[in-house]
């Protein structure tokens, strides 16, 4: 097959970058709107679903090898502290101990993403790592932890982020001269002047949105079991993507790439956290080496809510300035975000402002401030999810401020163009989501009289509806490769270097290469995370994954199919182009005659397999292609006790073709329900003048129960996108959480006629909003 | 989790030779163990000998009594609770205090008697602080992070009392049953549960040597209706930010007997004895309730994050009173 390299262009979560790839052979057309399909849209059980109910399934955390180890880490009870002596005698002395790593004999260990000591002997925040020990079973190395004997001489802290950025502040880190970033903050982003048109505006408003630091807090904690076998390491690694995994483990214990293998099977959730190996995963490989033994490493809850990144707190302060008729003329926003101690980025938060509405004059600013705390990590569609709750409660404050129905405003400023490049959208339905949406919950009778109180109004039951747009990447993009074999019993395997994070990778890829293959769903098997095949695919963040290996996938399934047809043509003494397979088995397309299954002439070629490869062409370029949807929510607040539940969400999603709708409504379902806890429950909580978090735990750090969710009502939209790739599908990983803090928020301020000015929506912020005099009508 | 020592008895009395033998102190029994694991595992409590008093069938019932009063065996699951017809007819309140505490699996395994043991959740106490409750001076609560902080003010310590089941018990003028080598004790809910002092820093006055056997309930308490209103954090699994047990008698149109007890707003549970006294004797009334639920929350001194319980406290006061009455309904 032709080789080529292409030049590219690949968004991940608000960055566009340019990558370079090889392509070998032609991707097959992309699937039509009319094309018939037996497999894909249908609703499909997800092929593992039995081994993950019965506890078959083996995550890394079961990962259970003879003789193997088990670590736990001893960790900063302080915000910033040195450690000035530390003595592992009597740790090393408890029974089932093997050893304890510390700055003092591991110093040296340095991980490459930091390009520091995995050691160091100055702590940045409480819960960074003092020392691992390493114990035959897990109750040993974590009662030796308490037995280390360590003196921290306390230093300065800061939590605060503008504390963190004024004048005399103390050093987050006393190696590191500056709180900030890098000299590349604050960062400006304009076009047009907005000072000016704030000026000459006919209605401005301020608002303002606080955001709380979210943690995680995926089922399966951040870590990996190691063993080698000489001089070559296998990590099991909960991870989003093996081979950036690989390539930092390889970096860490100075191998060759080709000298480690990571697998990583089944994956308890990772929402962006979980995108290399970790410090943890890192730390097995190390304590393996030293002594000789598999040695796992999995975070315990509280290690994990300390030390495994979040979503880090943000302050907005927005400025609008518009016409009477609703025309937008001037966004001004302002971010200060509080990335943690060793923060090397800061999230989009900016990113909605900067393109979701129709404007001529926007300014965004970014300040960034390292903390005593922990870092931050993408977490599921990073900043924008904060983003557009800032954004959509400005707008409905803009709104109020006007006298005009929100989502009338909302159209009225809608932006055909992407402003930033000044090019089209592939496509952009958030007009047929807006309509939509607003059917389903009922737009129009959000004022009842009726509706807004249940309970009459002496009652205590306030219900409000509220909405919030949705914009995302999503589009994926090569890299990604897939290799089809048929296999002459008739089943097929499908091998990509993806993973399944549990969103259902392994059930929508087995549907494409079924549906290509002209196979029943059963006799595709699909192997995936696992760096030893050596196909490649991108890690699984920034809704890549559908978009970027689907289409690998199929055109080795369509490819592999080509082969077989010959092969069957000249076995059976039949022109290819005639030959047409269904269920795996071959049939004369002009005569209609069955030929017999595969598997009849697959076994004839003396054990041969076929072998195809596939993988994910080129983006489409000077167009922007963008997932859009809205999500509307009902609520009703108890005024007499700040209590808010959310009775229903209506989510309207454009994510091109929807290959599997279960899958799909579970990624939706999951998305809100993360929202919602953003929303009204969760939130790291800090003990600012010690500098300690108080709620590493899943008791205390409160995230929505069964009880919490609403009705959810997931509106299929189906309609494939044929700009972004051959299946015309976009990803759906991200976009259900975008907007459902903002929709919350705007549907309890609707409620309590009154703007949100922070999250989380808990009872004790309800009370005191109620009990502020600041009404909106 | 230090290694201990773990052994089982089949009856009380086995017990508490079992526990005459530990070196006071170093001994625990252990129920459920909902409560006392996580103290184990985070090194709050560090016993050498653990008594497992769950084969103990007998302290396991309910048993209404002839003259109508009610007895719990200290063994008794919060679910056993739950799920009795017999508590849902006679004893709402009861049944009503623990449909929200915990979770369903925790309620399985959860007992009386270690519910009115279970320690402070302050979260000072529970994590990596010195805090005074531990034997330490400061009570960081008070100036920190005390969103979930008592608003009455009982002595050094700011932490509120977990228990939903406690509040229930003191509105219905329980007692505990108390057995240890001197033979047994009985003594009233409300002061089996204490403020920790100087001397002794825990929410309850028990001896090391000396078991909770069970729980009796006197009739004329029985003979009113009542119930328990529990605000939470989200919608299940959490402890109340604020609840209010509130049992009433009504005679003859006018109020003969009424307890309002709070969970969460002190040390231990909080009986609201000025709003009682309004009450009794008098017709109730929406007005009659807002005034005993304005006099409930006098002497309240919030701190700098919970003062959101004051009115809380004060509306789950006026529901409660006004729901055991069967007065409550939506447009209140
Ligand atoms: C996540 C979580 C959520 C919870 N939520 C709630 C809630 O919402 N509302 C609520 O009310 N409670 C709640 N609880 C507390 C729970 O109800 C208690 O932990 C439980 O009732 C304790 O009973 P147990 O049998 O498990 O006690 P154990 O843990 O076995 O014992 C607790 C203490 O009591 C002592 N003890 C036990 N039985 C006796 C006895 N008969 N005599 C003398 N000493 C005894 C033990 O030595 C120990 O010190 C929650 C607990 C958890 C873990």
């Amino acid at each position: 097959m032709p080789i080529r390299i292409v030049t590219t262009h690949l968004e991940f979560e608000g960055q566009v970058e340019e990558v370079r790839v090889v392509l070998e052979g032609e991707e097959p057309p992309a699937w039509g709107p009319d094309t018939p399909f037996q497999v894909v849209g249908k609703p499909t059980a997800r092929v593992d679903a039995r081994e993950r109910v019965t506890g078959a399934a083996e995550y890394s955390y079961d990962v259970q090898l003879p003789g193997m180890l088990t670590a736990a880490g001893l960790r900063s009870p302080h915000p910033h502290a040195r450690i000035s002596r530390l003595d592992a005698s009597s740790a090393l002395a408890v029974p089932g101990v093997r050893a304890v790593y510390s700055h003092l004999n591991a110093g040296d260990f340095i991980n490459p993403s930091s390009g520091k000591p995995v050691f160091g002997n100055e702590l940045l925040y409480h819960g960074d790592l003092v020392a691992l020990v390493v114990a035959e079973t897990p109750e040993q190395a974590r009662e030796a932890t308490r037995a280390i004997d360590v003196a921290y001489e306390p230093l300065p802290f800061v939590t605060a982020p503008d504390a963190a950025l004024a004048a005399n502040a103390p050093m987050v880190n006393t190696a590191v001269p500056s709180n900030t970033i890098s000299d590349e903050y604050p960062q400006v982003y304009q076009r047009g002047d907005v000072e000016a048109a704030l000026a000459q505006a006919e209605v401005t408003i301020e608002t303002r949105m606080e955001t709380p630091a979210a943690l995680h807090n995926s089922l399966e904690t951040h870590g990996g079991a190691a063993s080698w076998d000489g001089s070559r390491l296998t990590v099991w690694s909960s991870t989003q993507g093996v081979f950036g995994a690989r390539q930092q483990a390889a970096a860490a214990l100075g191998l060759p790439m080709t000298a480690v293998q990571v697998i990583t099977q089944y994956m308890g959730g990772g929402f962006g956290s979980k995108l290399g190996v970790h410090r943890s995963g890192l730390l097995a490989a190390y304590a393996s080496r030293q002594l000789g033994l598999p040695v796992k490493y999995m975070l315990d809850r509280t290690e994990e809510n300390l030390d495994a990144g979040n979503r880090p707190p943000s302050v907005q302060a927005y400025r609008l300035g518009a016409a009477k008729d609703g025309t937008l003329a001037a966004l001004d926003l302002a971010v200060i975000h509080n990335v943690g101690a060793n923060g090397l980025w800061s999230s989009p938060v900016a990113l909605p402002a900067k393109e979701l509405y129709q404007c001529a004059n926007v300014r965004t600013t970014d300040r960034a401030a390292r903390t005593n705390l922990g870092t931050l990590a993408a977490f599921r569609a990073p900043g924008v999810v904060e983003g557009i709750a800032g954004l959509e409660v400005a707008i409905d404050a803009l709104a109020t401020e006007l006298g005009m129905d929100s989502l009338e405003l909302r159209r009225k400023n809608f932006a055909e163009r992407y402003q930033l490049l000044d090019r089209p959208y592939a496509r952009k339905m958030l007009l047929d989501c807006y309509r939509i949406g607003a059917e389903r919950i009922g737009w129009e009778t959000r004022d009842a009289e009726e509706r807004r109180y249940p309970g009459g109004r002496s009652g205590h039951l306030r219900r409000g509806i509220g909405m919030a747009s949705q914009l995302w990447g999503g589009d994926g993009g090569p890299p990604a490769q897939a290799i089809a074999k048929l296999l002459p019993d008739g089943t097929a395997v499908i091998i990509t270097g993806t993973q399944d994070i549990g969103t259902g990778t392994r059930t929508v890829l087995a549907q494409i290469a079924a549906e290509e293959l002209g196979y029943p769903l059963e006799r595709v098997r699909v192997e995936l995370g696992e760096t030893a095949h050596g196909v490649f695919s991108p890690m699984s963040g920034g809704s890549m994954t559908l978009a970027s290996v689907g289409p690998a996938v199929r055109m080795a399934a369509v490819e592999a199919r080509k082969e077989l047809t010959e092969v069957i043509g000249q076995l059976a003494e039949a022109p290819a182009d005639a030959l047409d397979i269904r269920n795996a088995t071959v049939f004369n397309r002009e005569t209609g005659a069955e030929m017999g299954g595969v598997s009849t002439y697959l076994e004839q070629l003396g054990g041969h397999e076929i072998t195809a490869k596939g993988m994910r062409g080129p983006n489409a370029e000077d167009v922007t292609v963008r997932t859009f949807g809205a999500q509307f929510a009902e609520v009703e607040v108890d005024i007499g006790t700040g209590a808010v539940r959310v009775v229903r969400i209506v989510a309207v999603h454009d994510c091109g073709r929807i290959i599997n709708p279960l899958t799909y409504s579970s990624q939706i379902e999951g998305g809100i329900i993360q929202g919602l806890g953003f929303a009204l429950t969760e939130q790291r909580i800090v003990d600012e003048r010690l500098g300690m978090v108080m709620n590493p735990n899943l008791g205390d750090y409160k995230a929505p129960t069964i009880r919490d969710i609403p009705q959810i009502d997931i509106v299929l939209l189906n309609e494939p996108n044929v700009v972004a790739n051959t299946l015309g599908v976009l990803g759906a990983g991200e976009p259900p959480i975008i907007p459902t803090p903002g929709a919350i928020a705007n549907a309890v301020g609707h409620a309590l006629g009154k703007t949100v000015t922070r999250l989380p929506l808990t009872p004790d912020r309800v009370l005191d909003m109620l009990s502020t005099t600041t009404e909106r009508s | 989790m230090r290694p201990f020592e773990h052994l089982t008895v089949q009856a009380a009395d086995e017990a508490i030779q079992a526990l005459a033998g530990g070196d006071g102190g170093n001994t625990r029994l252990i129920a459920g163990g909902t409560d006392l694991l996580p103290l184990l595992k985070d090194g709050l409590v560090n016993p050498g000998r653990l008594i497992d008093i769950k084969p103990a069938r007998a302290l396991r019932h309910l048993t209404f009594d002839a003259d109508g009063s009610l007895r719990i065996g200290a063994l008794t699951t919060l679910a056993e609770i739950e799920r009795s017809s017999q508590l849902a007819e006679r004893l709402p309140l009861l049944r009503q205090s623990v449909v929200d505490a915990a979770t369903p699996q925790l309620r399985a395994m959860a007992t009386v008697g270690g519910n009115l043991l279970q320690r402070s959740r302050c979260w000072y106490f529970r994590g990596p602080f010195d805090c005074w409750l531990k034997g330490g001076t400061v009570c960081y609560m008070r100036d920190g992070e005390n969103k979930y902080a008592a608003i009455f003010d009982q002595g050094p310590c700011r932490s509120a009392h977990p228990s939903d089941l406690a509040p229930a018990l003191v509105a219905l003028d329980a007692t505990v049953s108390i057995s240890g080598p001197a033979g047994s004790r009985t003594t009233p809910v409300a002061e089996f549960l204490a403020p920790p002092t100087n001397d002794e820093r825990v929410e309850y006055r028990l001896r090391p040597d000396e078991m909770v056997t069970e729980i009796r309930i006197p009739a004329e308490a029985i003979a009113g209706h009542g119930v328990y209103l529990k605000a939470m954090d989200r919608r299940a699994w959490a402890f109340a930010l604020v609840g209010a047990a509130a049992q009433v008698t009504i005679l003859d149109g006018k109020v003969a007997r009424a307890r309002l007890v709070f969970s969460a707003v002190a040390n231990v549970p909080w009986r609201a004895t000025a709003a009682e006294a309004l009450l009794v004797g008098q017709t109730l009334t929406p007005d009659l309730a807002a005034q005993a639920a304005d006099a409930a929350i006098a002497g309240a001194s919030p701190l700098a994050h919970n003062g959101y319980k004051v009115p809380l406290a004060r509306e789950l006061a006026r529901r409660a009173i006004l729901a055991a009455a069967n007065l409550w309904t939506e447009t209140n």
